[in-house]
């Protein structure tokens, strides 16, 4: 899966974890960028990652997956 | 503090000393206290500052410790979180695993308790409810009132309810003699001077109770029992004829020593009104104030308060 389709659906995923419709992401959107984006909702978005993508972070990863960017990376290590 | 969303704290100085000692702790807790502070009304901010003195009483001279117990239970909230939202219930499921994991460990309590102290205070939810009971239930009283609370735990209702001057008696039971050891040291140190009844009583396998009492208040407790429905059938035995019951508890909430999942406010409802009691007031406080419809669709702790009449 390339960059631009994994970034796609983390778009539809974070705009329902963070119940808002039009949220637009990038690469460089990090948790400082969302409202919504805490460390409670970082929670549900994490599980809601792991349901979509089939995989599972460990706790380390959840704790510093806090950029796009770096999930987007995160997630194509993890499904390649 | 340097969030502008902390401004509003400028006349609360037992809040603003509670949360500097929070933050001195852990500084990256900022935000989430601004937000949960600034979502406040007046009436809220002054049951803060209420809470806030009475709890900077409790913790005096280990202002450091607790703070440090605030962020180890934060801590162990997240990892059940995460179980919660990846599984869909609590993790652990009956009285004995709780004990066992969590009661029975006195390693684990003494920061787990500590944490949750300060809770009541920062936590949006938690102070929401605790101003329903201070604000629309105890202060409103005008006749002479006996009052049980069941689980009193660091004795801050407690506490309220012995300084208001209609009260008659007040007593608190707790399945735990080291719990109501802890709330008797908590009261002794809050000052309260009017006898209070501590009692070691297990609700669930009670005999019926040989007194009565006109307000009975049942907070954080439920979600803590393998059978909360026994619980207030008993509650409702132990009521006066009028007399009122105030139940908080919270919905998809987790936590280490949580085993009865409530995962709508109506579940709460269903409850009490199955015990035979008439709801006559019911208030809902979400997480760092998320909009109530939000919190319940995504599974957000939500804490539930509400007041029943007995016949």
């Amino acid at each position: 899966m390339n960059d631009e389709a994994i970034l796609e659906r983390l778009q539809e995923i974070m705009a329902d974890v963070f119940d808002e419709d039009d949220l637009v992401v990038t690469r460089d959107t990090t948790a400082e960028d969302v409202e919504e984006w805490d460390s409670l909702s970082h929670i549900r978005l994490m599980v809601a990652i792991e349901r979509e993508f089939n995989v599972k972070f460990t706790n380390a990863e959840i704790e510093s997956l806090e950029s796009v960017g770096d999930l987007v990376d995160k997630l194509k290590a993890k499904t390649s | 503090m340097t969030s502008p969303a902390m401004g509003n704290l400028s006349g609360y100085p037992e809040t603003q000393a509670l949360v500097r000692d929070v933050l001195d702790v852990w500084p990256d807790h900022e935000d989430y206290l601004a937000r949960s502070m600034g979502a406040r009304s007046d009436g809220q901010m002054a049951t803060t500052e209420e809470v806030a003195a009475a709890t900077r009483r409790l913790i005096a001279g280990r202002e450091r410790h607790f703070a440090e117990g605030y962020k180890w239970t934060c801590d162990q909230l997240r990892q059940e979180e995460l179980f919660f939202h990846r599984e869909g219930r609590y993790r652990l499921a009956t009285f004995a695993d709780a004990e066992a994991e969590v009661y029975s460990r006195p390693e684990y309590m003494e920061p787990y308790v500590s944490g949750l102290l300060l809770t009541q205070a920062l936590w949006y939810n938690h102070l929401g409810t605790f101003d329903m009971f201070l604000d629309r239930v105890l202060r409103p009283t005008r006749e002479p009132f006996d009052y049980l609370e069941i689980g009193p735990g660091h004795g801050l209702a407690v506490f309220f309810a012995a300084q208001h001057p209609h009260v008659r008696s007040v007593a608190a039971w707790d399945v735990s003699a080291t719990s109501l050891a802890e709330t008797r040291k908590a009261l002794d140190t809050l000052g309260v001077s009017k006898p209070v009844d501590l009692t070691e009583v297990d609700i669930l396998s009670a005999a019926e109770p040989d007194q009565q009492y006109d307000l009975i208040v049942i907070s954080e407790v439920l979600e803590h029992l393998e059978q909360p429905q026994t619980a207030v059938r008993f509650l409702k035995t132990a009521l006066k004829p009028g007399g009122r019951l105030f139940v908080n508890v919270p919905i998809n909430s987790p936590s280490p020593d949580h085993i009865y999942l409530f995962s709508t406010p109506d579940e709460v409802s269903a409850l009490v009104e199955a015990a035979g009691l008439t709801i006559e007031a019911s208030e809902l406080y979400a997480t760092q104030a998320r909009p109530i419809e939000k919190a319940i669709k995504n599974r957000i702790s939500v804490s539930v308060g509400l007041t029943a009449r007995a016949a």
